[in-house]
This record gives C-alpha cells, sequence and structure tokens, in this order.
C-alpha cells in the first residue's frame, strides 16, 4: 500500500490538493491556485535550466507574454478562455523560438545575459506602450466563461488551474522520458558529445526554450486568473529569482522537485507579506544556501533518502525490476 | 555648445559602465562567470561613503577610503562564503558549477539588496560630491566638476589595472590563473588567493564607481542592478577580454546613449544597455575589439 503511495506522489498531490479544496476560506484557495501556478511555472523552467542545462532569465517575462496575450484576446476581442490560454502558451513559445534560434549561437553564460537583456526589453515594452498594455497602471482581466457559466471567484476558478496543472504534469512526464527530452540531459552533460551520438543540437536548443517558454506562457495566463489584475510589476527580474528558487530548493532535473519547491515558496512570501526586504534576503539565501548544501534540492534529499523512488526517465529503466543493472541513460546528476 | 555639454556627460556615464564592467570583466576571466552580484558592491559602497561621509561627519576622503575599504573586504567575503564551496565542489561536474555559481551570485545579488533595504528603504539619499564647487567653465562650456572627476579617476583606474596585469607579480598570477588554473596550480600559485584578490579587486573597481556615481544618480537600493546591465553592455562591447577594451566599450555605450537618449526619445535610454547586449552577443560576440577563441572541450 505505501509503495504504491510512494510510486504515485504525484497522483497523491493533485488528490490532496482537490480534496483539500472542498474545505478552505477564500484566502486558502487562492494561495492554492498561486501554489499550481506556480508548478506550472517551475516545471517549464526546470525543463530548460534543469534538464537541458540552459539559463534562461527570461521566464518572468515569457509569463508577462502570456499574461498579457490572454487577458488582451479576452478583453479586447472576446475570445473565450478556452482559446485564449493556449493561445498565451503559444505566444509565449514562438517569442521563446525567436529567442532561442539567435540565442544557439551563444553558449551559457552569454546566453544568461542575452535573456536578461529580454526580459527587460519586454518590461520596457509592458511599461511603454500604454494604449495597449496599459503600461504600469496594469490592465483588469475578465473571467472565463465557460458554457455560459462566468468562472469569477477562486473556487470556481480553482478548476480550471488544476486541470490545467495536471494536463501541463502529463506533458512534462511525457516530455521528458521522450527521445526530445534525453536529448536535453545529455546537451547539459556536453554539448559535443551530444551533437557527436546524432542530436541536432540546435533544433534541440530551440525546442527547449520553446517548450519551456509555452509553460511559462499558461502559467502566467493561469496567473492572471488568481491576480483578476496585472501589471508590469509581477513580471520583473524578482518573479524570475523567485522561480529560479522554486526549481533549485525543489530540486532541478526532478519530475517532483517543481512540486515541492512551488509548495514550500508559494507560502513563504505570504508569511513575509509587506516586508519585500525579508522576502529578498529570504529568497537569496535560500538559492545560495541550497546550491551550496544541496545542489539536488529537497527532491534529492528525498530521494537519496529512500522515501521517494529515485525518477528514472528511459523507459527501459523503468521497466526493469531491478535498477541497480541499468545501463540506460539515468537522468540524475553525479 | 549643447553637444559638447552633451558630450561631456556621456563620456563620464561612460566612464562609470567601464569601472562597472571592468569588475565584471576581471570577475568573467578568472572563473568564466557572469557576476550577478556585481552591482550590488556599486550600492554597497556607496552606501559605506554615505554612513561614514553623511552619518559619522568623518572627512570625505577618509570616508571614501574606509569604504572602498569596506567594498573590496565584501568582495573577498561573498567570495569565500557563496562562490568559493561551490567551485571547490567535485561532486559537481563543469557544467553543473557554472550554473551553480552563477545562481549563487544571483542569490548574492538580492541578499544584499535585501540587506541594504531594512536600513534604507524605498527613499533616495545623496552623497555629497568630493568638490565644494558644482561647476566649472571651459571656454563656454560648463562641466560639473564630480564628472571630470569620474572621468579622471577612470582613465588612471584603467591605466594602473593595465600596468598591474602587465608588471606586478600578482596581475601575472592572476593572468596565469585565469588562462589556465590547473597549470596555475602546478606551478605553485595559490589560486584560492588569487581568487579572493579577484573578487576584492572587482568589487573595489564597481565600488569606486558607486562613490563617484552617487552624487549624480542618488542612492537606492536598487541602484545597483540597474548599473549591472549596463556594465554588462559595457564589457559586451569590449569583449570580456581586455581591461582597455572594456574602457572603450563603456565610453562607446555612454556616449551613444545620451544622444539616443536626446535626440530620439529619453524613455529609450531605459531599454538601450540590453538592447546592446542582445545586438552584440548574437553578432559579434567576441566584441568589438576581441578575437574569436576557439572553444574549451
Amino acid at each position: 500500500m505505501l509503495s504504491i503511495l510512494r510510486n504515485n506522489v504525484l497522483t497523491l498531490f493533485f488528490i490532496i490538493v482537490l480534496a483539500i479544496s472542498f474545505t478552505t476560506d477564500a484566502y486558502s484557495q487562492y494561495l492554492i491556485n498561486l501554489m499550481l501556478v506556480y508548478v506550472v511555472v517551475a516545471q517549464g523552467l526546470n525543463l530548460i535550466l534543469g534538464f537541458a542545462g540552459m539559463f534562461a532569465f527570461a521566464h518572468g517575462a515569457f509569463m508577462a507574454i502570456g499574461a498579457y496575450v490572454s487577458a488582451l484576446l479576452m478583453n479586447t476581442l472576446g475570445v473565450p478562455y478556452l482559446i485564449a490560454l493556449p493561445m498565451a502558451g503559444l505566444a509565449a513559445a514562438f517569442v521563446g523560438c525567436v529567442i532561442g534560434i539567435p540565442a544557439i549561437r551563444v553558449s551559457g553564460l552569454y546566453l544568461a545575459m542575452v535573456t536578461i537583456g529580454v526580459s527587460e526589453i519586454v518590461q520596457w515594452v509592458l511599461r511603454h506602450w500604454k494604449p495597449v498594455t496599459g503600461g504600469t497602471d496594469g490592465m483588469l482581466v475578465a473571467s472565463p466563461t465557460f458554457f455560459g457559466v462566468e468562472f469569477s471567484d477562486d473556487f470556481q476558478s480553482f478548476y480550471v488551474i488544476f486541470v490545467v496543472c495536471a494536463l501541463m504534469t502529463v506533458l512534462a512526464q511525457f516530455v521528458i522520458r521522450s527521445r526530445l527530452g534525453r536529448a536535453f540531459v545529455a546537451i547539459r552533460e556536453g554539448e559535443i558529445a551530444a551533437q557527436s551520438s546524432g542530436i541536432n543540437v540546435a533544433r534541440t536548443k530551440v525546442f527547449a526554450f520553446a517548450i519551456s517558454a509555452f509553460y511559462a506562457g499558461i502559467g502566467g495566463s493561469l496567473f492572471s486568473l488568481t491576480q483578476h489584475y496585472i501589471n508590469p510589476e509581477n513580471f520583473n527580474l524578482y518573479q524570475t529569482i523567485m522561480q529560479f528558487c522554486m526549481v533549485i530548493v525543489g530540486g532541478s532535473a526532478s519530475l517532483i522537485g517543481p512540486f515541492i519547491g512551488a509548495v514550500i515558496l508559494t507560502w513563504l512570501p505570504e508569511l513575509l507579506r509587506n516586508a519585500q526586504a525579508f522576502q529578498e534576503i529570504g529568497f537569496g539565501l535560500l538559492l545560495i544556501v541550497f546550491v551550496i548544501f544541496m545542489p539536488r534540492g529537497l527532491a534529492g534529499l528525498l530521494i537519496s533518502r529512500n522515501i521517494l523512488p529515485r525518477e528514472r526517465f528511459s523507459r527501459a529503466a523503468r521497466l526493469r525490476k531491478k535498477p541497480e543493472a541499468s545501463t540506460s541513460v539515468v537522468v540524475e546528476r553525479p | 555648445m549643447e553637444f559638447a555639454f552633451l558630450l561631456s556627460v556621456g563620456v563620464s556615464n561612460g566612464c562609470l559602465y567601464g569601472l562597472v564592467g571592468l569588475g565584471l570583466v576581471l570577475v568573467y576571466n578568472a572563473q568564466g562567470i557572469p557576476n550577478f552580484a556585481h552591482g550590488e558592491f556599486f550600492m554597497a559602497t556607496a552606501f559605506a561613503a554615505y554612513v561614514a561621509n553623511v552619518l559619522l561627519g568623518i572627512p570625505y576622503a577618509l570616508s571614501v577610503l574606509i569604504a572602498i575599504a569596506f567594498g573590496g573586504a565584501l568582495g573577498v567575503v561573498v567570495e569565500f562564503l557563496a562562490i568559493r564551496p561551490i567551485s571547490t565542489n567535485r561532486a559537481l561536474g563543469r557544467a553543473s558549477t557554472e550554473v551553480a555559481v552563477v545562481l549563487s551570485t544571483v542569490g548574492l545579488m538580492i541578499t544584499i539588496k535585501g540587506l541594504a533595504r531594512i536600513p534604507w528603504g524605498d527613499s533616495v539619499r545623496k552623497l555629497p560630491g568630493a568638490f565644494s564647487t558644482d561647476t566649472i567653465t571651459i571656454g563656454s562650456l560648463i562641466i560639473s566638476t564630480q564628472r571630470l572627476l569620474i572621468i579622471v579617476v577612470a582613465v588612471a583606474l584603467t591605466v594602473c589595472l593595465s600596468i598591474f596585469f602587465a608588471r606586478t607579480s600578482l596581475g601575472k598570477k592572476m593572468r596565469a590563473t585565469s588562462q589556465n588554473t590547473t597549470g596555475a596550480k602546478l606551478i605553485g600559485i595559490n589560486t584560492g588567493h588569487i581568487y579572493s584578490a579577484t573578487w576584492g579587486l572587482a568589487a573595489i573597481c564597481g565600488g569606486i564607481a558607486g562613490i563617484l556615481a552617487a552624487p549624480i544618480i542618488f542612492l537606492h537600493p536598487d541602484m545597483g542592478t540597474r548599473m549591472l546591465l549596463k556594465g554588462f553592455a559595457a564589457a559586451c562591447l569590449g569583449g570580456f577580454g581586455s581591461v582597455s577594451g572594456v574602457f572603450v566599450g563603456g565610453l562607446l555605450m555612454g556616449i551613444v546613449e545620451i544622444f539616443f537618449g536626446r535626440y530620439l526619445s529619453t524613455s529609450m535610454m531605459d531599454i538601450f544597455a540590453p538592447i546592446i547586449i542582445i545586438v552584440v552577443l548574437l553578432f559579434r560576440p567576441q566584441g568589438l575589439f576581441g578575437t574569436r577563441g576557439a572553444a574549451r572541450v
């Protein structure tokens, strides 16, 4: 019984979240929604930072693109949310591609600077393109309507966010366990080795950017549902650093890591509300302490203590009974 | 006349960007990472000068020295506490080490900023300039004394650092370490000390820029982060290679930025640094003066 639970932690997580949602007050419900949004965003960042080992400082900006695109589509064109949501993801993925294609030319650490530049430019556009984005005043987000029912409060939008988060989790598992996911890891561990084993490095990198940005775009759109109001401040560098923290604290290159990170780090800033200084110190110290002492995050710790099962991303390794005998690619850091 | 005035502002701004970029290049050459915490050295040193000079009433020259010492010490301590444990951790591969070190500098960036926000909050403060007279007139050109000082100090510091790397023993050891860390260790260079010295020196460069800039741009916990991008842009233009390259890159950046802002749109000035970074890295990643090197395998 326990081992079934142990092997299906993520399913358990979704069941618990669903169960809790029947008994919460509005504020906890809002936090649960926010937590699920960050699960989506952190999964996307984890794909690129953890699995593909590429820096992307632009996830705040990708989120912003998702949020503004879906809000604009709904507010001005009256597009239903069922269409606006994927459009938000695709718009972010498109921008991710546009950044990703030239970013192939610059590797590793220059990429960090290109993406931080992009996120500054997106911030600037949001602030100065007043007729469309409302500038620093931000904009109100219309509530989504499904089959004539308006999902206006947090209890209702929970179901939207819950379903999307679950779908995105399934998609993440699919990507990570696919050929593409293994190519991400191969590139992280050595670009030249990956190339010589037949991986199209350039194309894989663009895919990594696009998929990761898609997650951030979807996350941004869901984020706008939780806030009902968005402004450029929501998507600044601080937002990106908080997502870094989620991935690193939870455990990078792990399926379950983003869940752990998002659960913990959504509640932390709420405890430190109205104290920007302490939020910054908290996130900064967490980031430093985890990269120094626990580079594989809490997921790594739980896995090494045998509380969680080891994550095996290739099909052969998952099906095999004896994990020691595995010779296939095991997606874990040495 | 407006042209000459704008030029003087552009050149002095450019000198500041060059100084900030210089610190970034020092760390980049030593450890191959962009140091996101660098802007906070700029901010922390400027605040240290403010505390010494305005709050404690220490004479200006002495408080500047104290602040520079504080900035250098901050650089050394930060390297020792947050960078060295990662770069000496053998359990991580080379790629993972770089990712971890950069994330650590990001963590430092917001930690130091948060620490500065506790006493200083969100209000802006002003550090007095070095001279009691604000402006001097050369011919018909009125130039601020602080801007003149910035130019003089930046040029002097760049020359000193070039000599330092070319002539002194410590400078040569630093160059050796950045070229080949293992080789440097083999011939008996204590690379740990070299990294400490590099971070200390980088923090001092950033700190001097902070003290020089503070009378012009006001003290605020966020002042460092804004400067960081401009420093990155200067370093990218210079190609992350030489001391003089960064200086020229900074100058170019400052001059173009001010004319851009004056004749096209003031709000575009904020976005100029990221545009430079992206354009340069995409089309000429080796910078304006660098030569394309072979990739390490």
